[in-house]
């Protein structure tokens, strides 16, 4: 842990143009959970900390209108518990609140979630030389490969890596088709959250696409993709404070009783939050069963490749999709 | 004569934890206080080439660096509990070891100055794991009773299985923390710690200066398990430095360096051939066990059968033990260290004679109690593990239970199982000396050997201590794990309790005698305090001492010198255990498999229970626990790189509230008759022994899958 500058900008602009002084060394800070942990860990070594707080405009949650629209510093625990989420976006409410711990949802924003870093033990037991990990240090190679990989993807992952994208939240989004609000030295923009994350190919190193400096404002969910018949369902080593051994965001909508649309999307698997179209197509114009609900399952896993000690992640997983699909349907009034 | 039931009474110091107001060793403040942290050895074996410290000296607020060079050379010795550790040395013996130690003005310097020291290191082969190559396989003494082979020869049915039980840390909540204090030709150590006395000696060791000048403080402990019984490594290192700084000195370990500073619960592989006649007793047992051990490790083997030999009346039992030696840190004592893992391979081979009998397992179990300690042929002082079952079948319902294994679901499919398994705890006795002071202010002080670490020592003292005098609750301190108040053991096994509570007793009367000889006849009306006011003395004050059966005033000598002085559980005409029992009800879902535990019976057999409350919570903590060690915990270890993986409580996966349910404690509350003047028997450590193979026999009976690997997690039953 290193000495570092604070910043404490007041609005979102001033923040954007500390970042743009403060180059590569800079992070943004809100609610702490990620970077202050990856601070003790001697994986990040800021030189200037710019604390995002203070800005009171981003943490507003508007459940108003068409779109449902979040600030990136709204904490977790609020989203959660919001009255319109919680009993009309099941899958929003429940991939937040069966994340982390009570007290680390009180702290860490909606925003900042969707930036967390995996939680391969590799990459953040390594500092000091013991592990190497081409996310941590390019080139140095991966531990995780050929040793205990349990808990590494078996989606999306590369020679180079093998690192869960640890998020629920990211899942949900992704389920639903949401977008986020972006603000850079280039001024504002905006783009689905699905395409934040990097697949880890060769350049594991690089997770997000954002551009230097830039800083997520605002998440936005349509509505309509995120209906009461929804859930997120996660699989975990114990019933708190775990990240997902095989987790799944879905939602139905149902024309009569067959699915008009299902929406899938996978976590705790795949290197990035892993939206399953397979599985869609497949249910699409079907009446789910248990069985179609297991097919779709493992349609989602189709492209799945496991390593020495994670392969019941496929077999999991689909068991987890399927239960996911059945708790979705069983919320039809 | 047996004392008669206690009643229930909250935890004497439950307002003050809850509060915040309970101080604990890293809450303790000095002007000048400095702050240290270690540079942890990256490698499992080698040798420190070079340490460059240029870079960490200039951080501002760095003010020392300690290396080898600071310290005596030592010899490593066997690692035991009160073992003297080695200072800094060049030679690294395990992953984590502290090759120097930083002291600043801040704690971020510190961290800071330890992340900028370079270690140049000579790295050397290391074994890693009990599988590695290099892991040496010592034998180690057999602890045998009568002709198993000859007895199994003649078993009509044999069970043959193996066991495992995973490496695991003990994770107290309260980090390893020491602050040290040099002024006045004193060292002052206040350390989080089971054994305030061996801290005195072996840092005065390791140090080259008199124990006697050596004062450490250990008031108020968050969590022990057996973790802080050992010395600990840091606590010389930080004496050292407020000695050549002349500054108090603190240093909080952080956890995921503890991972690889402090003991650990080793990995053991259990191999048991149980061998029953035509009519379901049991005739032989022949058990190996391997555990991994460290290169230095002290640790003892044998033990695991001290608890399994002595479970059912078994006339004739092989065991065979051995440690793997590997390049880590020295294993050690963590919650019934060997009876726990013993008793889950032991159980679940019981369970699988049930089966194989085609017998209840509660039946059969019953069918094989004892009297006598068949490995001595020592009689029992008392054992009730048969009340145990009986109360615990019947409160558990277990007369509804299908015996068909995956007989029984709920209508969404998820199956249920019921499993059943018994534990047993030696009751052991340290030595020890206590004083009690009764002031004319009407406070009144009790100081004794032992160490409040949420046992509540403190709140069982006091139960006797109001019960037999009639003081001012208020205003009774009572003063344990501080080594300038009374002689300290190693608090630990259990004996805490037998060692202290008849104490009071015996210095109540003492007391009583003190102050009739100092009325002289006359007669003084009030309390004590009253009548020790009206002769006009400030207080009175008796001493009073304590060995264990057969012991003499050596046993006592040894304590007093800081020395380890324990004895039991089979003494010159008995033998004392506890004993439990645990009914566990699992839920396995049908497609994701995972495990839940809705409810647990547990009954124990303790003696007679002196605090109600907190030997009940210790019952829930240690089932608790057993669920974790069953369905959660595992440290991992890459064999390329040495080390623990899983270092921080988010990977260390132990159990959390939403894991367990409904937990029913009941105690049978028999006083035993001869091993004390209350009928106290051991209890902390017995509570969670046997839980793992209960929730392993009920995860067969929910799903006809017998694991015999523990943690048993969805993988396995995918």
């Amino acid at each position: 842990m290193q000495s570092f500058r604070l910043i404490r900008p007041r609005t979102a602009q001033e923040a954007v143009s500390a970042a743009a002084q403060g180059g590569a060394a800079s992070r943004f800070i809100a609610g702490g959970t990620t970077l202050y942990d990856l601070m003790k860990l001697n994986i990040e070594r800021p030189g200037q900390v710019i604390d995002i707080t203070g800005i009171g405009e981003l943490h507003r949650i508007e459940t108003a209108g068409e779109e449902l629209r979040f600030g990136a510093l709204a904490p977790m625990s609020a989203v959660a518990t919001d009255a319109v989420v919680s009993r009309d976006h099941p899958v929003l409410a429940e991939a937040l609140a069966k994340a982390a711990s009570q007290q680390l949802r009180n702290m860490a924003s909606v925003g900042g979630n969707l930036l967390q870093r995996t939680r391969c033990p590799y990459f953040r037991n390594g500092a000091g030389g013991v592990y190497p990990c081409n996310k941590r240090e390019p080139g140095s190679g991966c531990a995780a490969i050929g040793g205990l990989d349990r808990s590494q993807a078996v989606l999306g992952t590369s020679e180079a890596c093998t690192a869960v994208s640890p998020g629920d939240w990211p899942v949900a989004l992704v389920a639903v088709d949401a977008g986020i609000e972006l603000l850079g030295p280039n001024g504002p923009r905006s783009m689905p959250v699905d395409a934040l994350y990097r697949l880890p190919g060769e350049t594991p190193q690089h997770e997000f696409t954002l551009a230097p400096g830039e800083m997520i404002t605002a998440i936005t969910v349509p509505r309509r993709n995120a209906g009461r018949l929804s859930t997120y369902h996660k699989i975990r080593d114990r019933e708190s404070y775990a990240f997902a051994l095989a987790s799944a965001a879905v939602v139905l909508e149902l024309e009569g009783d067959r699915i008009a649309q299902a929406r899938v999307a996978l976590g705790g698997v795949a290197t990035r939050p892993w939206r399953a179209p397979a599985a869609e197509q497949m249910l699409a114009g079907q009446r789910l069963t248990p069985e179609l609900a297991l097919a779709a399952g493992h349609a989602a896993f189709r492209d799945a490749r496991a390593g020495h000690h994670n392969a019941f992640k496929l077999e999991l997983g689909a068991r987890t999709v399927a239960d996911a699909l059945i708790i979705a349907a069983e919320r039809r009034p | 004569m047996p004392a008669p039931p206690f009643a229930d009474r909250p935890r004497i110091d439950a307002l003050d934890k809850v509060r915040g107001a309970a101080a604990y060793a890293a809450d303790m403040r000095f002007p000048g206080l400095l702050h240290a942290m270690t540079v942890p050895s990256p490698v499992a074996r080698g040798r420190v080439a070079a340490l460059e410290t240029e870079a960490a000296l200039r951080i501002p607020g760095v003010t020392r660096i300690l290396t080898p060079a600071d310290f005596a050379p030592t010899q490593r010795v066997a690692d035991l509990p009160n073992s003297p550790r080695p200072g800094l040395v060049p030679e690294i013996a395990f992953r984590g070891e502290p090759l120097a130690l930083i002291v600043a003005e801040t704690l971020e310097a510190a961290i800071e100055g330890a992340e900028a020291v370079r270690v140049r290191i000579e790295g050397a082969p290391f074994s890693a794991t009990v599988d590695s190559p290099g892991a040496a396989r010592e034998p180690a003494p057999d602890v045998s009773t009568g002709d198993a082979a000859r007895a199994l020869a003649g078993a009509s049915t044999i069970v043959e299985a193996s066991y495992e039980s995973p490496t695991q840390h003990h994770n107290p909540i309260e980090l390893l923390s020491t602050t040290a204090v040099w002024a006045d030709g004193r060292l002052l150590i206040h350390e989080g710690s089971q054994n305030a006395g061996a801290i005195k000696v072996a840092v005065a060791r390791t140090l080259g200066i008199d124990p006697a000048i050596v004062d450490v403080k250990s008031a108020t402990v968050g969590g022990a398990f057996g973790q802080k019984g050992w010395v600990q490594r840091q606590t010389a290192l930080v004496a050292r430095a407020a000695m050549l700084t002349g500054r108090p000195v603190k240093l909080v370990a952080p956890r995921g360096q503890i991972f690889h500073l402090a003991t650990f619960r080793p990995l053991s592989r259990h191999r048991i051939r149980l061998g029953a006649d035509a009519t379901g007793r049991m005739v032989g047992v022949h058990y190996e066990v391997d555990q991994q051990n460290s290169r230095s490790g002290g640790f003892p083997a044998n033990q695991y059968h001290d608890g399994a030999m002595r479970l059912y009346g078994i006339a004739d039992y092989a065991g065979i033990a051995a440690n793997i030696r590997t390049d880590t840190q020295a294993p050690g004592h963590m919650r019934a260290p060997y009876e726990h893992p013993a008793c889950f391979a032991f159980e679940s081979a019981v369970d699988e004679l049930s089966y194989r009998l085609g017998r209840d397992p509660v039946a059969l179990r019953m069918a094989n109690d004892t009297r006598t300690d068949m490995h001595t042929g020592k009689p029992l002082s008392s054992r009730f593990l048969n009340e145990c079952l009986q109360i615990g079948a019947e409160r558990f319902g277990w007369s509804r239970r299908n015996p068909a294994p995956a007989s029984m679901a709920a209508p969404d499919g998820t199956q249920i199982g019921w499993g059943v398994a018994c534990g047993l705890y030696p009751t052991l006795i340290h030595p020890a000396v206590a004083t009690l002071r009764i002031a004319a202010d009407g406070s009144t002080r009790f100081a004794v050997a032992g160490h409040e670490f949420g046992q509540g020592i403190r709140t069982a003292l006091a139960a006797v201590l109001t019960r037999e005098l009639q003081i001012d609750e208020r205003r009774l301190q009572i003063l344990v794990g501080d080594t300038t108040a009374a002689p300290q053991h190693l608090t630990a096994g259990s004996w805490g309790s037998a060692s202290a509570l008849p104490l009071v007793v015996q210095a109540v009367a003492r007391m009583r005698q003190a102050v009739a000889e100092l009325l002289d006849g006359r007669r003084i009306a009030g309390t004590l305090h009253q009548q020790i006011a009206t002769v006009r003395r400030p207080f009175l004050e008796v001493e009073v001492s304590q060995v264990g059966p057969g012991q003499d005033s050596a046993a006592l000598q040894r304590m007093r010198a800081g020395g380890y002085a324990v004895t039991g559980p089979a003494y010159p005409d008995f033998t004392t255990m506890s004993y439990i029992a645990h009914f566990v009800e699992v839920r396995v879902e049908p497609r994701t498999r995972r495990v839940r535990v809705p409810r647990v019976v547990s009954i124990a057999d303790c003696g007679r229970v002196v605090s109600p409350r907190t030997a009940a919570s210790q019952v829930r903590g240690g089932v608790v626990w057993g669920i974790s060690h069953a369905l959660r915990e595992a440290t991992e270890t890459d064999p390329r790189y040495g080390g623990f993986l899983n270092n921080d409580l988010a990977e260390y996966v132990v159990a959390t509230n939403a894991d367990v349910d409904e937990i029913d404690v009941g105690f049978v509350d028999e006083p035993d008759p001869l091993f004390n003047s209350i009928g106290l028997k051991s209890l902390g450590e017995v509570s969670m022994v046997g839980v793992s193979a209960a929730v392993a026999n009920a995860v067969f009976h929910a799903t006809g899958r017998r694991l015999r690997k523990l943690p048993i997690r969805v993988d396995d039953l995918l």
